[in-house]
């Protein structure tokens, strides 16, 4: 009999803890990668609390559906990912495992990102033998600044839609986040007029957005399938490729194997850049402003090599 | 809308002013014709990238409005949904096949009723387990799985089970956050494999107690409730009632003869590891359960598989001695009642399981060292009854005046068993995984008198290309009753079309 008490004892509990745990308490944001996270905190500051799925050198594609993230499902009241099948493989069973109803799709709570801007790589044939292919187009859409602040506006604004009470202070931080992001940006912009049409070679598609809007020109990707390790074939072709343009770098992320690109830099002596590809995957990126400013540096190192 | 409006022709009459006072501002200072381009080109790129923001803004703005205007909900396109066959469930089938070669040629546990399920796979080149699921969301309450497993054994029509067929509720379904109801016929919580289809799992057999107290997998028919506790841990409490027709159980009269209970427990360590724990309950009825007699099969226990254990008996009673067997029977087949008596009693199950994951560089594709462990304690009280071939005769010098009739012999037995296992799986390369397995079982019963407790030692490496092929290999030790067998088993496990996300 005890344990039917015990046990009943903590369904009750489980029913009634949701109900004493609205009010003033700040607002949950889960978010699937450090970027979304970097961006809530922006917008929410101190009325958030703001956790992220996956750190900076990890690979969003590939994490565990671990049960602490089933925990902030459970209790998050705003879900911020990149969407376009990028977190297939782990999110919807969190969201199933979590059953919380605000984060679920078509509720206020739930934000894909792909779901607001212009998507990059949409595949033209859809079949698993061309990889991890994602059919909504490619998901990093963070690496272009312009969907920044279109995301920060969408956040705002399902933040007062959420949480009425304090829509005032989402608003002001909005809006002092614009001029800041608008600012920056016209910096940047400047510094890309000298990279603009630099030659990389890129290791896999995750740098669509980041070429899209800085003018890089992509001579090649290392991995001619994505999520599926290049072959020594296609590596010859790159390696041709590389000889027979002014390829300038290697662009790899934090999460991708060196193995490839090591193995052209040593054929080619073409200098591999680790660019942070998101917020605390380098030292020195700690927000999403430093993520533009750190990756345009990196950049231009490797323009000013003799 | 407004003000939207009014923002812009705020940000354009503030640039326009800036253009001017900086105008004004080189008046004042006659400039150089570089300085003024430069000062030409800032502005314009100032103007470029604030314009890029603002016309953002509006397109987001515009989205937003839209979606608002033709719905008071705001409707947001899911990016998460079945796609590709819009309204059509995800299809997935499995394709598995193996070749295997054993030193031994017949395998059972003594001691322990095998079903069909958690026999040896066929001695060669095999099919093994194909599987073919439909699933899909109902509607936005609910969520349905159909799931098919085709079996192949040798000299036996091909078998169809229907493994799952399930509704469940989806988080819109108006139920508290975190509650879930699941009915139907489904793989239930039952330690940490029950729920998982066997391709999924990290070795091409399951370890011994799976085989052993539940036939691969408990899946009766039932409805199961779980409730995800708030809180910084996970926690999971849980519990269901169920018809009582499959292993451990069988022969249901009332139809809701099994219940189960269930709370686990998990989280992180760091960022790069991650536990889960719990602790499990299932309890039910058995009416005459018999090895892979359960689950209703095409055929009875009877025939096939069930005839050559049967002459496999005789031919030991022969080597002990035909004369001293019936003396014996008593104590020394209890071993033989157990494994090929069917059971009426009373059977309850617990378990507890524990998993870890450590990915060293915190991507779990790269490396990643999976431990894992179940324990299983059986407490079951009730009778075996073994059906043995008697010879009456009303001449003893005329054998055709000898009649043969079986007779039941009944053995109450009352008492406990326990299994377990511990695995240790490593990804060392991205593609390349090596295992070792120890499973145990402990003898339902001291009297039946088994040289040694049966265990199983397992290695194995495999190869991934992708999320959806994988090819194994494995060896296995298999000591029952102090003979060894060495297994090898070559394995591939494919699938095609619709993959569901993998659990922790």
């Amino acid at each position: 009999m005890k344990t039917w008490h015990a046990a009943l004892l903590v369904m009750t509990l489980g029913a009634i803890l949701p109900l004493s745990a609205v009010a003033q308490e700040p607002i949950r944001v889960l978010a699937c990668e450090p970027e979304w996270a970097a961006l809530a905190e922006e917008i929410g500051g101190n009325d958030v609390i703001v956790h992220s799925a996956t750190q900076g050198r990890q690979d969003a594609h590939h994490i565990r559906a671990r049960p602490s993230l089933i925990a902030k499902v459970r209790l998050a009241d705003v879900l911020f990912c990149s969407g376009a099948e990028l977190e297939v493989g782990w999110l919807p069973v969190l969201m199933q495992r979590g059953a919380r109803r605000i984060v679920q799709p078509g509720q206020p709570g739930h934000i894909m990102a792909a779901d607001h801007v212009e998507m990059l790589d949409r595949p033209e044939v859809i079949d698993r033998s061309l990889g991890d292919i994602h059919p909504d187009g490619n998901p990093h859409v963070h690496l272009d600044p312009r969907n920044i602040v279109i995301l920060a506006d969408v956040l705002a604004s399902r933040l007062e839609r959420i949480d009425p009470s304090r829509s005032g202070a989402y608003r002001e931080r909005l809006a002092s986040f614009q001029s800041r992001w608008a600012d920056a940006m016209t910096g940047w912009q400047k510094r890309m007029e000298r990279l603009r049409g630099m030659e990389v070679i890129v290791h896999h598609k995750a740098w669509s957005y980041l070429l899209h809007w800085s003018g890089l020109e992509r001579v090649a990707s290392l991995e001619r399938v994505s999520g599926i390790p290049p072959t020594a074939s296609h590596l010859a072709q790159v390696f041709e490729l590389a000889r027979n343009s002014g390829t300038k770098a290697i662009i790899r992320a934090p999460f991708e194997p060196v193995d490839a690109s090591d193995w052209l830099f040593g054929k080619t002596a073409i200098p591999v850049v680790e660019l942070p590809f998101t917020v605390g995957a380098h030292p020195e990126v700690r927000d999403l402003f430093s993520l533009f400013d750190v990756t345009l540096t990196l950049l231009e190192e490797i323009k000013d090599r003799p | 809308m407004h003000k939207i409006v009014r923002f812009v022709r705020a940000t354009v009459i503030g640039l326009s002013v800036l253009v001017i006072a900086s105008v004004v501002h080189s008046q004042s200072n006659p400039p150089t014709t570089e300085e003024l381009a430069a000062q030409i080109s800032a502005l314009k790129q100032d103007y470029e990238s604030r314009i890029a923001v603002l016309e953002a803004q509006l397109a987001s703005l515009k989205a937003e409005s839209l979606s608002t205007e033709t719905k008071a909900v705001p409707a947001v396109r899911p990016s998460l949904s079945n796609r590709g066959n819009s309204f059509n469930p995800a299809i997935g089938i499995v394709l598995n096949g193996m070749v295997s070669e054993y030193s031994e040629e017949q395998s059972g546990i003594p001691g322990f009723q095998i079903g069909h399920e958690s026999e040896r796979p066929d001695e060669g080149l095999s099919l093994g387990h194909s599987e073919l699921t439909l699933s899909s969301n109902i509607d936005d309450k609910f969520y349905g799985n159909f799931t098919l497993g085709f079996g192949v054994h040798a000299g036996e029509p091909t078998e169809v089970e229907l493994e799952e067929a399930y509704i469940q509720t989806l988080p819109g379904a108006g139920l508290p956050d975190g509650l879930r109801v699941k009915a139907g016929r489904a793989l239930w919580t039952f330690g940490y494999l029950n729920e998982l289809h066997t391709h999924e799992d990290d070795f091409t057999d399951r370890p011994l107690p799976y085989r052993a107290y539940l036939d691969g997998a408990y899946n009766d028919d039932g409805m199961e409730v779980s409730l995800v506790l708030p809180g910084n841990l996970y926690g999971e409490v849980g519990g269901g009632i169920f018809r009582g027709g499959d292993t451990p159980f069988a022969g249901s009269r009332s139809g809701r003869e099994a219940w189960s209970a269930f709370a686990r427990l998990g989280g992180d360590i760091g960022s790069n590891s991650a536990w889960r724990i719990g602790g499990y309950i299932l309890d039910g009825e058995a009416r005459n359960r018999s090895g892979g007699a359960a689950h209703a099969h095409a055929e009875d226990d009877g025939h096939g598989h069930g005839e050559e254990e049967h002459e496999e008996e005789e031919h030991e009673e022969e080597e002990h001695g035909h004369d001293e067997a019936g003396e014996e029977g008593e104590h020394g087949d209890l071993a033989e009642f157990l494994s090929d008596g069917s059971f009426t009693g009373d059977s309850r199950l617990y378990g507890i399981d524990f998993r870890y994951t450590w990915a060293p560089t915190g991507n779990a594709r790269d490396r990643e060292l999976i431990l894992q462990g179940e324990y299983f304690w059986r407490d079951e009280s009730g009778d075996y009854v073994l059906q043995e071939e008697h010879e009456e005769c009303t001449d003893p010098n005329d054998h055709s005046t000898c009649e043969v009739h079986m007779e039941d012999i009944t053995e109450s037995l009352s008492g406990d068993s326990q299994g377990w296992y511990a695995q240790a799986v490593y990804r060392f390369l991205p593609h390349w995984r090596v295992g070792a397995r120890y499973s145990h079982l402990s003898s339902p019963d001291d009297d039946a008198e088994l040289d040694d407790d049966p265990y199983a030692l397992s290695t194995m490496i495999d190869w991934t290309n992708s999320e959806f092929s994988r090819i194994r290999f494995q060896y296995n030790r298999e000591s029952f009753n102090g003979e060894d067998d060495d297994q090898f088993m070559l394995q591939y496990i494919m699938s095609i079309g619709a993959h569901g996300a993998h659990s922790f």
